[in-house]
């Protein structure tokens, strides 16, 4: 009843492909991209430009460690390291003069080629060997860009976006915001496009079995250091979108190993693989911190919690733990299973035969 | 730069209910926005810091307020995450704040452009930018204590006055391997040149838990003195390993962040001796802290341990506030209202205000918002914080230099 698949006929390959054949997931795509583009005239400012502005952000970033981790199957524990060589190459490009659209091609290429040369790992070492690989490109990243001033920004360690505009708008305001609503549109669709390219079913047999994958013609080299290349590029222009539209500043801080583990929790918690997921997932870690603790500090307001200041902040931390543990036992799968369950039922209902 | 979203967005008018919902700002109180990391990094710091806020403005309503406003705080926690941070800052905003203080490096490194935007002050107290204290390229932010710079310049200036003189001395520089770590370097090698001492410097990794290996190099180059340049956790480590490569206690000189708490960890009688920068007088021996014992400690209305109180940590949070209340009340007599504009200007009527003796006297002037940079060296006895010196300052033209090309740098 709520997605009607009476009438709905593919008769050619092409509409059996499209990437939303079922006429209510599509509207449903539709309508929140049209709440997306009217966001700042109907949500409050302070909403927009705190929470939907970073979650895009986290959002594209979490596609592309999702199209590494979920898709290919490769372990990234240092995408936090990629999103900073965006972030810092795309300043330095734009601070020399060139154009905002080249400077974040070029964010993105630098990323991807010092991404894949750490990737390269994947080509000897896989699972938690590759862990470690990655976590060194955390760390070497983090040790050049902090021991390198003319990298860091000087004494201070702190570099400010220049100003700058995209295709002849200045970025600014509200333009901010559709920056970086276009970028993760624009991610979105490749990495939901690659999932049903041939493309991406070669990394995912590469990912269940790399050496089935390569008995059927499949080059594991190629595969997995061009799914490294592409990821870190996408995190990259990320990592450089988040500077520009929404730190304005970045420090070392910023990227450091935590902001890793963040990614790869988004990853998780959304469900690996899924674009869904990434977007739940890149939500549940950013937001839901914040609203806990906004949350949790108003029941201290009015009197309901009456401890000190400390304690105040570590009850979200508490509640926040608590719920990424129920909601991996209640769904191993992630968020995106719990969306895909929920929208099964609805597909057959009033019936009970949705379950899969 | 950067007119941030909100912005625009506010101009055109109908959208916006939030603002003219609560950033109405009720006339009888003024707005603090204290938003710190409680949970991350600075935890070392934090609760103490901010109980030592929280009494100083609870002691400042008991007495009826300012001219009959009364202090409200708006307190979140930010993890240190500079995303957390934008969030509190912009809801701090809504709720009235005209002023903000993050005691996190990264998430105050984020607002400045957006606070000097929105001219909301911010305090940096001991922590971000120390090239703020350009009042002139950062007009609404305000380091109001001494910048690392100053403290290094004292430090040395310490060491020549009361250690024999710095000529053909050889001095170590043990820091973690951040950029605050790395801060003083500049300066003080400036200083190697003009005072003749050789200057040696030693980056340990983070977190800082583990240290032996750079100590055995420390060791090697046979230093005189040793300044030890961490926070945290990393500071006591630093001491026990400075004392177990042969160097005496009273070579140890520390950046501002050595309190009560690393002498328990390292063992009260182990660390007598070694010295420290401090910004703010420890202790209850003060009027200021007396007056918060008895008029808020007692009666119950505290917001923590009591045996926080007095700590190093407490009082640099209640200097804090005692400064910014003074900037108020001179922003209200001035404009009868507070806002981000009266309260930057209520910070330059303050002159030579030392908080009954907690602090050194500091003046703010619209050039210079470190308000003197003045500190002084003490020494742990066995039992508490001796100080060894007056309040001063040194080669403050070498802090200025550092400051200028900084700010230079961020107005580029």
């Amino acid at each position: 009843m709520f997605y009607r698949l009476t009438g709905v006929y593919q008769t050619d390959y092409a509409k059996d492909r499209a990437l939303w054949p079922i006429p209510t997931d599509r509207w449903i795509a539709l309508l929140l991209l049209a709440i997306a583009i009217a966001a700042p005239f109907i949500f409050q400012v302070h909403y927009v430009a705190n929470y939907m502005l970073p979650w895009l952000i986290w959002s594209s970033a979490a596609l592309a460690l999702t199209l590494l981790m979920g898709v290919a199957g490769q372990l990234h524990f240092g995408f936090a390291a990629v999103m900073a060589i965006g972030a810092y190459s795309s300043i330095h490009l734009a601070r020399f003069g060139v154009p905002f659209e080249l400077a974040l091609l070029g964010a993105g290429l630098i990323s991807a080629v010092i991404g894949s040369i750490f990737g390269a790992a994947a080509l000897r070492v896989k699972g938690l060997y590759l862990v470690m690989a990655t976590l060194a490109m955390q760390y070497l990243v983090d040790w050049v860009i902090v021991n390198v001033p003319a990298i860091s920004g000087g004494a201070q360690a702190t570099l400010r976006t220049p100003d700058v505009s995209f295709l002849f708008i200045p970025l600014e305001s509200v333009w901010l915001y559709y920056m970086a609503l276009l970028w993760t549109v624009v991610v979105t669709l490749f990495v939901l496009n690659i999932k049903r390219s041939s493309y991406g079913r070669a990394l995912v047999a590469v990912r269940d079995k790399d050496y089935a994958a390569s008995i059927i013609g499949v080059s594991p080299f190629r595969y997995k250091l061009s799914a490294f290349f592409t990821s870190s590029f996408i995190g990259g222009i990320s990592g450089a979108i988040l500077a520009f539209c929404y730190y304005q500043a970045v420090t070392p801080e910023q990227f450091g190993f935590h902001v890793s583990i963040q990614l790869v929790a988004m990853v998780l918690v959304g469900g690996l693989g899924s674009v869904v997921g990434a977007y739940l997932g890149a939500g549940f870690v950013l937001l839901l911190p914040m609203i806990l603790t906004n949350f949790v500090a108003g029941l201290g307001a009015m009197g309901i919690l009456n401890v000190s200041a400390s304690l105040l902040a570590h009850i979200p931390l508490m509640a926040y733990g608590a719920l990424i543990i129920v909601f991996l036992l209640a769904e191993p799968l992630g968020l995106a299973k719990i969306y895909d369950n929920t929208r099964k039922y609805f597909l057959v209902w009033p019936f009970r035969h949705g379950q899969s | 730069m950067n007119h941030l979203l909100r912005k625009t967005l506010l101009g055109s008018a109908a959208t916006i209910t939030l603002a003219a919902g609560t950033s109405a700002q009720a006339d009888d109180t003024i707005t603090f926005g204290l938003l710190q990391d409680f949970t991350a990094v600075y935890t070392f710091v934090t609760d103490e810091y901010h109980q030592g806020q929280q009494d100083y403005l609870e002691l400042i309503n008991q007495r009826g307020g300012i001219e009959g406003k009364t202090f409200d705080t708006f307190v979140r926690d930010t993890g240190n995450e500079p995303d957390r941070g934008i969030e509190a800052y912009s809801r701090a905003r809504g709720e009235g704040a005209v002023l903000v203080d993050f005691l996190s490096t990264p998430v105050s490194r984020a607002i400045v452009d957006r606070a000097l935007d929105d001219e909301t002050v911010m305090i940096t107290p001991l922590h971000g930018r120390g090239d703020a204290s350009h009042g002139e390229t950062f007009p609404y932010v305000f380091p109001m204590m001494a910048t690392y710079w100053a403290q290094a310049t004292a430090l040395i200036d310490y060491i020549d006055e009361h250690r024999g003189g710095l000529e053909g001395k050889t001095i170590a520089h043990v820091y973690i391997d951040t950029p605050f770590g790395r801060e003083p370097i500049p300066v003080l090698e400036e200083l190697a040149e003009r005072e003749g001492f050789q200057l040696e410097t030693f980056a340990y990794p983070t977190p800082g838990t583990e240290q032996s290996a750079t100590w055995s190099n420390v060791r090697r180059a046979r230093p005189d003195h040793v300044l030890i340049w961490g926070a945290g956790g990393g500071q006591p480590v630093s001491v026990r390993e400075a004392i177990r490569n042969g160097i005496a206690p009273e070579d140890i000189l520390s950046v501002v962040w050595l309190a009560e708490t690393d002498a328990n960890t390292v063992g009260r009688d182990r660390f007598e001796g070694v010295r420290r920068f401090e910004a703010v007088a420890a202790g209850t021996d003060y009027p200021i802290i007396e007056a918060i014992q008895e008029e808020v400690i007692e009666p119950g209305h505290g917001s923590g341990s009591e045996e926080n109180v007095g700590t190093s940590y407490y009082n640099i949070g209640v200097a804090t506030m005692a400064v910014a209340v003074e900037a108020a009340r001179n922003a209200i007599e001035e404009h009868g209202v507070v806002t981000g504009e009266t309260l930057r200007d209520g910070f330059y009527g303050i002159e030579d205000y030392d908080a009954e003796g907690l602090m050194p006297p500091v003046t703010f002037s619209p050039d210079d918002h470190q308000g003197g940079g003045m500190g002084r060296v003490s020494k742990w006895d066995g039992d508490s914080w001796e100080p060894l010196t007056d309040w001063f300052s040194a080669h403050e033209d070498v802090v200025w230099e550092a400051i200028e090309r900084d700010a230079a740098d961020f107005r580029d």
